[in-house]
């Protein structure tokens, strides 16, 4: 199945996705954990706060403890003066503006003396709040009342009780009747939180004191969920309401020493806040790191894409058929470097297809300069052919034109011979028949047989050789010589002379055919032993001659591991060609007793 | 009389006998600047030529001969003609030449142009 191609950006999208989800479950776990740490920290600060109220509470208690004490230490009191005693008291009462009364009694309940009625007058005994009394009584030690409406003033507050102790029994209780609003001064000293609600229990779990509503509340039982709580533990930290049903978090404990309780009523939302504060700043941090990776995704997916679409598009046209150069900016290395080579891979099939194309024009040009030269073989051909059916038996012209024919048959033989000798050597088809022969010698031939042929009748022919010998195949190395000699003349003027030398020069055989034709072009130079090439465009195709036979040297002369140049002063300056061949040693039977001249031979043929 | 301008020697030779053997009198020449000397020393009636020659060349030929003497019919041969070359012979007749053949032509077929030229 092939996999469905999507776009680099969904590919990147998807990458940074698979990075960012484990940052995101670590986030969230961190920032849970972190809320965790941040509501417990909260708790622990609260819950200090409410053991330090509470032990305030405890001090302010106790403080009025040891106050009902040292009066209690009173000589008037030991002395059953309680004349006496009630001016103390009395004055103890006045730097006491929360204690409503002050008041004196047999352990059996019986009120000797209360400051609220005044001298004399008969008391009733004690009522109300007999447990704390009974308490006290029992365990000859201070006790804190309960909260308890007053049967006369209509309002709630509570006794502090404690035993005096003569001889190991208890003979008075000395008690304080004391207004709440002193404990709620109290708290409201430590400046809450508006918000919060401070509330202080008695040991039946009423309320005493509280910061919101002091007066409406006061006496009435303590919510529900703090109740339960108390039941529980003496303290802790538990998430309830308020009595108005206002949710909250609350710590609290309930003294020791005492059995009143300190509670706060912190509102859920501000505790919640903390920690909601937590989860958004990571929300926030991840949605953030999430955006700016998405658009830096895009920017790097739109870096990445728009080069290759434009190397896309560059290839598409070159597809079409037009040479366009391909964008080479990119800020991606590997990109830049996909362009540089597509680039170079498009110079070379340019390159390449030029190439053809010129292989092609040549191919074009070689057909057209075959064509030419077949037909002039062919006109003379064809006209002897007429001549010779036309003319009477032994008329002269008979004879000339048996003369064409032969000639000219045998040009075309070796024009064909060429040809297919060409094809053969650029097939690798073209084995040498090697053996020691002189070229000097076969130079002197060639140049003889074309006397004797009439083909050397437009120049004059200097021929100077030396016998010098070399490895070769007779039938090559007449070729070669052939078609040096046959270019020669072709570009020579009647007037001109060519000089044909052979010599031996340190390990090489050279031949050397010089003109004073034509000449050749500088910039044609390197061309002339190129198949299908022909001098300069511009001179007309009859005179540039085959290019068959100049090629065909070159083939000639490298398989036989020699060398061919041409060499030319310039246009009307004649041309040089020489020929370097390995030379041999002459083999021994064949080596001359005496050193041979060099052989001087000159011909001039008007 | 016939002046042949051509500079294979075969090719010059050849014809120069076919056009004997049919009677008619032939000068030669190997190149342009032969043929206008022959024809300045005596005008002939018609100018055979092939148009790529070394040293003056059929066209610098024809060029001389019309302005020299215009009465002589100029015949071109030419072996162009090729694929890249086809209009050699339409551009010999454009500039002057009475008639132009393709080599290699039959003998035949240039006696018979030379026949049809005689009695224009």
């Amino acid at each position: 199945m092939t996999p469905r191609s999507v776009h680099l950006r969904t590919h990147l999208l998807l990458l940074l996705l698979a990075a960012l989800l484990p940052v995101a479950v670590f986030a969230a776990v961190t920032g849970h954990l972190l809320a965790q740490e941040q509501r417990e920290t909260f708790r622990k600060g609260a819950e200090e706060r409410t053991l330090a109220l509470l032990t305030a509470v405890d001090a302010d208690l106790e403080g009025v403890i040891e106050t009902i004490q040292v009066l209690g230490q009173a000589e008037s009191l030991a002395s059953g003066d309680l004349a006496m005693f009630r001016l103390t008291a009395l004055r103890v009462l006045r730097l006491h503006p929360e204690w409503s009364t002050i008041n004196v009694a047999r352990p059996n309940g019986e009120r000797l003396m209360d400051l609220l009625v005044p001298e004399g007058r008969l008391l009733p005994p004690i009522q109300r709040e007999e447990t704390s009394f009974e308490r006290a009584v029992a365990t000859q030690k201070p006790v804190i009342g309960d909260l308890a409406l007053g049967p006369t003033s209509k309002r709630w507050d509570y006794a502090v009780r404690v035993p005096i102790v003569r001889d190991g029994a208890v003979q008075y209780v000395l008690s304080a009747v004391i207004e709440p609003m002193a404990i709620n001064h109290l708290i409201e000293e430590q400046n809450l939180p508006r918000e919060w609600v401070g509330v202080v229990l008695d040991t039946s779990d009423r309320i005493v004191a509280r910061t919101v509503d002091p007066e409406g509340s006061r006496g009435k039982p303590a919510s529900q969920s703090l109740r339960e709580a108390l039941a529980r533990s003496p303290s802790g930290w538990f998430r309830g309401s308020t009595i108005e049903g206002s949710p909250v978090y609350t710590p609290y404990r309930r003294s020791k020493s005492t059995g009143w309780v300190f509670a706060m009523g912190i509102p859920s939302g501000a505790v919640d806040a903390t920690a909601r504060g937590a989860y958004g700043a990571l929300g926030a941090g991840l949605l953030g790191a999430l955006a700016l990776a998405s658009v830096l995704a895009l920017i790097i997916g739109r870096r990445i894409a728009e080069p290759i679409a434009s190397l896309a598009s560059a290839t598409m046209a070159v597809q079409g058929g037009a040479w366009v150069a391909v964008p080479q900016t990119s800020t991606v290395a590997e990109i830049a470097r996909f362009a540089r080579t597509l680039q170079q891979c498009l110079d070379a099939l340019r390159a390449r297809e030029e190439e053809l194309r010129n292989a092609d024009r040549h191919k074009d040009e070689f057909l057209a300069i075959l064509s030419h030269e077949l037909r002039s073989p062919l006109t003379a051909l064809t006209t002897a052919a007429h001549v010779l059916r036309t003319a009477r038996q032994g008329d002269s012209s008979t004879a000339e034109a048996q003369g064409i024919i032969e000639r000219q048959t045998r040009h075309m033989v070796r024009v064909t011979e060429d040809l297919l000798d060409l094809t053969r050597v650029r097939l690798g088809k073209l084995t040498l028949k090697r053996e020691p022969m002189n070229l000097g010698e076969l130079v002197s031939e060639v140049t003889r047989l074309r006397r004797e042929g009439g083909l050397a009748a437009r120049a004059t022919v200097n021929v100077e050789v030396s016998p010098v010998w070399i490895e070769g195949d007779r039938a090559r190395m007449e070729q070669v010589v052939s078609n040096l000699l046959d270019n020669a003349l072709k570009f020579t003027a009647a007037s001109g002379l060519i000089e044909v030398s052979v010599r031996r020069d340190g390990p090489s055989a050279v031949l050397r055919v010089a003109d004073n034709g034509q000449g050749i072009p500088q910039e044609s130079l390197a061309a002339v032993f190129q198949l299908f090439v022909q001098g300069e465009p511009g001179v007309a195709l009859p005179q540039r001659g085959l290019g068959l036979g100049l090629a065909l040297v070159q083939r000639l002369t490298e398989l036989h591991g020699g060398k061919v140049s041409a060499a030319s002063a310039g246009v009307g300056q004649g041309s040089t060609f020489t020929v370097s061949l390995p030379a041999i040693e002459p083999p021994p039977e064949l080596r001359p007793s005496t050193p041979d001249l060099p052989r001087q031979d000159r011909e001039s043929v008007p | 009389m016939i002046i042949l301008c051509e500079d294979d020697a075969d090719q010059r030779l050849a014809l120069r006998l076919a056009l004997e053997l049919a009677g008619y009198s032939v000068r030669e020449a190997a190149n342009g600047h032969e043929a206008l000397s022959l024809q300045r020393e005596q005008p002939a009636s018609f100018l055979i030529t092939d148009l790529y020659m070394p040293e003056a060349d059929g066209f610098e030929l024809m060029n001389e001969l019309q302005k020299e003497f215009p009465a002589t019919k100029i015949i071109v041969i030419s072996a162009g003609g090729s694929k890249r070359s086809s209009n050699v012979l339409a551009s010999a007749r454009l500039i002057g030449a009475d008639a132009a053949l393709q080599k290699p032509f039959k003998v035949t077929e240039l006696l018979e142009t030379l026949e049809a030229l005689k009695n224009r």
